[in-house]
């Protein structure tokens, strides 16, 4: 049996669909089998990010609703084929059209298929949250080392509690190494000291990205780029190996990993 | 308030809504309306479990009952408390009742986090941060074992003597009874050690703990 994960937020922006696009990606090249679930109804991306928008004839809604099976609205990767599947989000319709039940059922049903099913969340608490986290088991919390972004990813963590989704993981996105050097961005430390719960990853900011996203072809699979390593080491850490956290850049910026290696109790 | 017909009880198996007569079903609503706003958002983003002491509820008289906990910002677990009848009598209801207002404590062992707030008639002790966002207030003292870096509100009705102490006292603002001291806008250097909080003159002081 297969586990599904939700990738959520709180503040909007901060990588969700990113980070789901290319930990779903970096899984099926380690040879899993996945589905990437797009929740954000009316505001879907994830079919631009995975460069698949224009193959999708059913979405989220239909399959929920019975207008198709499920299976012939699960979206092949250009690449990895059957390995690698997503399910689209409705475009058109209002954001309550789907319900935590039907998302729970349908939940059960993917992970009889699937090593991993990951969902990507809307941005905020309301409804769409509500829907990303009713059939999960684990979680991913994404924030950017910006004050507004870590108190909100606070807030979710405390509403992910009240869901019973406990011991969640946190990917810290966007960081550049020389502003937090200079002192002009909140360091892992500094997160790790209000959020206090396990890193799973550290993304650099990277130009990368966004040609990838553009070219429909998530970093991950690009070897130079350094986000793509980033979300590379993510995808083995989700498969239970011990990659440590990667060395952003220089030597000068080893002090504030090791201060959080050896930091676990602070 | 009908607390008769329908009471929030804290227990050793989380918070449970006791409702003692079924078949009064339309009192027990509104009941349990009135008890959830005069809590405010003491219970937000909790669980709660249900006790029927007498007759028994119909699927849809538990989803309206659902609904409105929903509403109220807390999750219904339809399963009933594992203690079952004899021992809910026993449990002491939240908030307590007035008279015995200076001997309770409430032990709180987490972090409380963004957008969370805690109220309670008594003093409140937590095993854990009170997180930037989060908002302690209550009758008595506030006491962090960890970092408070949100807003705590210790005497809310009016006990000037009442203190803060935190092993990190970093708070966004701080009051104590009437009193309200805010941080400075410029950042300070973190505190070494145990502070406390009390009110001296018509202002709050802070002062390294030392027993
Ligand atoms: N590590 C990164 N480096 C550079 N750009 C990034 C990085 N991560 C994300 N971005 C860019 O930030 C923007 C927002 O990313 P994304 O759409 O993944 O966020 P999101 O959290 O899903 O947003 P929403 O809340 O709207 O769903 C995109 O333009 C993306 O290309
Ligand atoms: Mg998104």
């Amino acid at each position: 049996m297969g586990k599904v994960i939700v990738i959520t937020s709180g503040k909007g922006g901060v990588g969700k669909t990113t980070t789901t696009a290319n930990i779903g990606t970096g899984l099926a090249a380690l040879g899993q089998k996945v589905c990437l679930v797009d929740t954000d109804i009316g505001l879907r991306n994830l079919d631009v990010v995975m460069g698949l928008e224009n193959r999708i004839v059913y979405d989220l809604l239909h399959v929920v609703e019975g207008q198709c099976r499920l299976r012939q609205a699960l979206i092949k990767d250009k690449q990895f084929g059957d390995r690698l599947v997503l399910l689209p989000a409705p475009q058109t319709r209002e954001k309550d059209a789907v319900t935590p039940e039907q998302m729970k059922e349908l939940m059960k049903e993917l992970r009889e298929e699937y090593d991993f099913v990951l969902l990507d969340s809307p941005a905020g608490i309301e409804h769409g949250f509500k829907n990303a986290v009713a059939g999960a088991d684990h979680a991913i919390v994404v924030t950017t080392p910006e004050i507004a972004a870590v108190r909100d990813a606070d807030r979710i963590i405390g509403l992910l509690e009240a869901a019973e989704l406990y011991d969640p993981q946190l990917i810290i996105n966007r960081v550049r190494p020389g502003m937090v050097r200079r002192g002009d961005m909140m360091s892992i430390g500094d997160i790790d000291d209000i959020l206090a719960i396990e890193i799973l990853g550290v993304v650099p900011d990277d130009q990368d990205i966004i040609v990838s996203t553009n070219r429909g072809e998530p970093v991950v699979t690009n070897p130079k780029s350094r986000a793509g390593q980033a979300y590379r080491n993510i995808a083995r850490r989700l498969l239970g190996e011990e990659v440590p956290l990667m060395n952003l850049e220089e030597r000068k910026v080893m002090h504030w990993f090791k201060r959080l290696l050896s930091g676990e109790a602070q | 308030m009908n607390t008769q017909l329908c009471a929030i009880k804290g227990s050793r198996d989380g918070l449970v809504v006791t409702i003692s007569d079924a078949a009064r079903f339309a009192e027990v609503l509104t009941a349990l309306e009135e008890q959830l706003i005069a809590s405010e958002s003491f219970f937000q983003g909790s669980t709660v479990k249900l006790l029927v002491r007498q007759g028994t509820l119909s699927p849809s008289q538990l989803d309206q009952i659902e609904r409105i906990i929903t509403r109220y910002g807390m999750n219904l677990d339809r399963q009933p408390p594992s203690w079952g009848l004899t021992a809910a009598a026993r449990e002491a209801p939240v908030p307590a009742a007035r008279s015995e207002v200076e001997h309770n404590t409430l032990l709180v062992k987490r972090t409380i986090r963004s957008g969370q707030r805690l109220h309670y008639d008594g003093n409140v002790v937590v095993m854990g941060d009170v997180n930037p966002g989060a908002e302690v207030v209550c009758t008595g003292d506030i006491l962090v074992l960890g970092s408070l870096r949100g807003v705590a509100h210790a005497g809310a009705e009016g006990k000037t003597d009442a203190i803060v102490f935190a092993f990190r006292l970093e708070p966004t603002q701080l009051r104590i009874a009437h009193v309200i001291s805010r941080a400075p806008d410029e950042k300070l250097p973190q505190p070494q050690g145990p502070e406390i909080a009390r009110v001296v003159g018509d202002r709050i002081q802070l002062s390294v703990y030392n027993h």
